[in-house]
């Protein structure tokens, strides 16, 4: 099947720097992908790409096995929620709909009175919270039943009992529609609730993807008293190493149960895990080449 | 009917009664066709009947959450909470509810299914279609028996009892995830 | 997209309306005072080139007392940079501005077709604006058309068809300037100083080469001057053709006045004449189009030009 995002080699340059540097990254329909990395990462770069709001520099992308800016009319399957859901602030809710409604060929009102559920049609744009401005750019491209579904730092500005509520009504959005989605952001809670996998972007390029299943699975914490380290049983690789004075702590990709009483073994949350690997590439050691990996480590 | 005798009163309320919740029922079912915001808009549900069985998804476990979905199902069987012939909730419902990605509840069904303890209605839902035999007391005094047995290799070879649990949870789940994947 | 930009643009339209209404309503009455005047003073049998005696007093009576009017009308040869400043500069200015391009262009409708829809439809609504003010200055100018005639820019700016063309120039450019610029106050800056510019430019070198200029020579005691022509310059030239600095004017005069001579009879002994390069009033519709054509085409350019520029931005 096409593959709901396609970057081959995908670079933009900006007049200082390079956003995104030879990003290469398939995401296949049906999967609810996140993407993660800090400020400045190339994550809104990444899918301004995508959106067709961007040329490429070099490389490639295409969505939907269209590229955006010479197929336009792929983007009536392609929903955008941009960083901070920007909207026309005088209009009215209905009004917004009606824009939506407007310029896109499909259109379902049923799906966007459910996300909507007691927000006022009168109600103006400017004077909506940060998290209804989001429920209603949520309910605006649900209603043009994407395929692919975008979304920036959709929990911006939110507090948590309001990104649980934005998350359930974007979850049952993609149950009803099936839809593919790329959710860039930095709430690692949110993100590992819901997503199947995860790509990690860094100085503008990748620096990890996989599901998140097997990456949680596969990588432990070794905590024990600081001494030289020989082999590990059930110890492939050490992502990366912290000493105190007397304790090292060690994260490690393990391919088996890591049974040495040693050393005290836990499981390491997702959040820890992408930050390891954020580290400065000097600092981890050189990969070993993967035999039957479900994850690949990009250097 | 304009005369009810007086015993019958409650009866013609009744009626009344369940006139207004059907009327009540069609306005859930049925969905504006264009959001004009004439009146303030409820989400709508669109089933008749609370559901059955309530998830709820304990993240820090380090149990999948398709497999804490399972259990839950049968641990409410087990406790016969849910019985044979009840629905369990959509896969819309659960999501909805939980805010967990729709992939994850239904993997959680198929692989109930695949245990045989549902079935899939295509476009129905689905059906609670067996109950858990409940475990064999005869099995207890054997395997607890082998246990004993193993534990005291264990000890001899130098595990403490945190290394101990360890490894007995992480055989478990590598055994169970195994089994349905 | 029709809805879209009536909904967007709501506002504007109806300043837009508010003031055609007060234009209107300053036009209807002031027009009473001034036809009423006309009629009293007896100007109608006075028109230029009339001979009756008398006349001239009447004329400048009557100039005089409404010519403060008439100066303020010129006044509304503003007007089409206003289509500029608050209809073009916001309509990409904004949008970049604020962000909500990002959802504007993520829609199923491409740039492209957004931005040509918005644009021909605001653009005919400021062709139907501009024209409504153009025809309502010609009725209200008239009895000054007819006593001072219109190829004065006084007049030529605020009447006919340039009146349209500028206000849809005004527009294009205030939208590229959007594009370029990405803020909306700068581009209205900009678009000022462009339109402003361009305009002073077609006036001071362009429209006095639209057709060749006539030339008549006359006496030095006559002015020469007929009514209703624009006179693009009146020079003294002695005798064989040369011209007159203001210094020898000035000598000759005093000469002329120590000889105790009538200094214009004494110029017209030297031999002295005037030469007057003009553009007669019957040629008033055909600059017109010609002017209102070279703008609308420089629209049109500033169109493609954004249309195409707009596909790469932001870049």
């Amino acid at each position: 099947m096409t593959p709901a995002l396609d970057a081959r080699a995908l670079g933009k340059r900006f007049r200082r720097a390079w956003g995104l540097r030879d990003c290469t990254l398939t995401i296949p329909q049906g999967a609810i992908v996140g993407l993660a990395g800090p400020n400045a990462a190339g994550k809104s770069t990444l899918l301004a790409l995508a959106a067709g709001l961007l040329a490429p520099t070099e490389g490639s992308i295409a969505v939907l096995g269209c590229d955006p800016l010479r197929e336009p009319s792929v983007l009536a399957d392609v929903g955008f929620v941009p960083q901070g859901a920007p909207l026309y602030r005088s209009f009215t809710v209905g009004q917004a709909i009606e824009f939506a409604r407007r310029t896109n060929p499909r259109w379902d009102a049923m799906i966007v009175a459910s996300v909507l559920g007691r927000l006022g049609a009168r109600t103006k744009v400017g004077a909506l919270s940060a998290a209804e401005r989001t429920q209603l750019a949520l309910a605006l491209v649900l209603g043009k039943r994407p395929r692919l579904l975008l979304l920036d730092e959709p929990f911006g500005g939110l507090d948590p009992f309001a990104r649980r509520e934005f998350l359930k009504l974007l979850m049952d959005g993609v149950a009803e529609t099936s839809a593919t989605v790329v959710i860039a952001s930095h709430v690692m809670a949110e993100i590992e609730r819901v997503c199947d996998d995860i790509v990690l972007l860094a100085g503008g390029s990748v620096r990890l993807e996989g599901r998140v299943e097997s990456l949680l699975e596969s990588h432990r914490i070794l905590m024990g008293p600081r001494r030289p380290i020989g082999t590990i049983r059930g110890v492939r690789e050490i992502v990366r190493e912290r000493h105190s004075d007397r304790q090292l702590t060690l994260l490690v990709l393990s391919d088996g149960p890591i049974v040495d009483p040693s050393w005290t073994v836990e499981r390491v949350g997702l959040e820890e895990l992408l930050l390891a690997y954020l580290a400065p590439p000097e600092r981890l050691q050189p990969p070993k080449p993967p035999e039957r990996l479900p994850l690949q480590w990009h250097g | 009917m304009t005369r009810f005798c007086l015993g019958h009163e409650s009866s013609s309320q009744a009626l009344a009664a369940r006139v207004e919740s059907r009327r009540q029922v069609l306005r859930t079912l049925r969905y504006q066709d264009s959001f004009s915001g004439r009146e303030p808009h409820t989400r709508p549900r669109s089933r008749y009947h609370p559901p059955v069985i309530q998830f709820h998804l304990d993240p820090v476990s380090g149990v999948a959450t398709y497999l804490q979905i399972v259990q839950q199902v049968k641990e409410a069987l087990r406790l016969g909470t849910i019985e044979v012939g009840d629905q369990l909730p959509t896969v819309r419902e659960v999501v909805a509810d939980l805010a967990i990605n729709p992939n994850t509840v239904a993997k959680a069904y198929r692989s109930l299914e695949s245990e045989g303890l549902v079935v899939a209605r295509q476009g129905r839902g689905t059906f609670i279609s067996s109950t858990l035999a409940p475990p064999s007391l005869r099995h207890h005094d054997a395997l607890r028996a082998e246990l004993e047995l193993w534990l005291a290799s264990a000890v001899r070879a130098g595990l403490e009892d945190e290394s101990i649990r360890a490894l007995i949870s992480a055989t478990l789940r590598q055994t169970r995830s195994r089994r349905v994947a | 997209m029709a809805w879209v930009t009536w909904q967007q643009h709501r506002a504007q339209l109806v300043v837009g309306l508010g003031l055609l209404v007060a234009l209107a309503l300053a036009a209807f009455g002031t027009h009473l005072t001034i036809s009423e005047a006309y009629q009293r003073d007896g100007l109608p049998d006075c028109l230029p080139p009339s001979t009756r005696p008398g006349c001239d007093l009447i004329v400048a009576h009557f100039q005089g007392e409404f010519g403060s009017w008439a100066s303020a009308v010129r006044g509304l040869a503003v007007l089409p940079a206003l289509a500029g400043l608050f209809v073009g500069a916001p309509l990409l200015a904004r949008e970049l501005e604020h962000g909500t391009y990002r959802f504007a262009w993520t829609q199923a409708i491409t740039r492209r077709r957004w931005l040509i829809s918005k644009t021909a439809l605001l653009a005919s609504a400021t062709v139907v604006a501009a024209g409504l003010v153009s025809a309502l200055v010609m009725w209200w100018r008239e009895p000054f058309d007819t006593l001072q005639g219109r190829m004065a820019p006084s007049a030529f700016d605020v009447e006919g068809l340039v009146v349209p063309a500028y206000a849809v120039f005004a527009l294009t450019v205030g939208v590229l300037a959007g594009l370029l610029l990405r803020r909306t106050v700068a581009a209205m800056t900009a678009t000022l100083i462009v339109f402003a510019t361009t305009r002073l430019i077609v006036l001071t070198f362009l429209r006095p080469t639209f057709m060749a200029p006539r030339h008549r020579t006359v006496l030095a005691t006559e002015t020469g001057l007929r009514v209703g022509d624009w006179v693009l310059s009146n020079t003294l030239v002695d005798a064989g053709g040369r011209q007159i600095s203001a210094a020898r004017e000035d000598l000759a005069i005093l000469h002329a006045q120590q000889a105790n001579i009538d200094p214009h009879t004494y110029l017209v002994m030297l031999g002295w004449k005037r030469i007057i390069s003009y553009q007669p009033a019957g040629r008033f519709w055909t600059f017109q189009i010609f002017e209102a054509g070279l703008f609308v085409a420089l629209s049109t350019a500033v169109m493609v030009l954004t249309v195409w520029l707009v596909r790469r931005t932001p870049t």
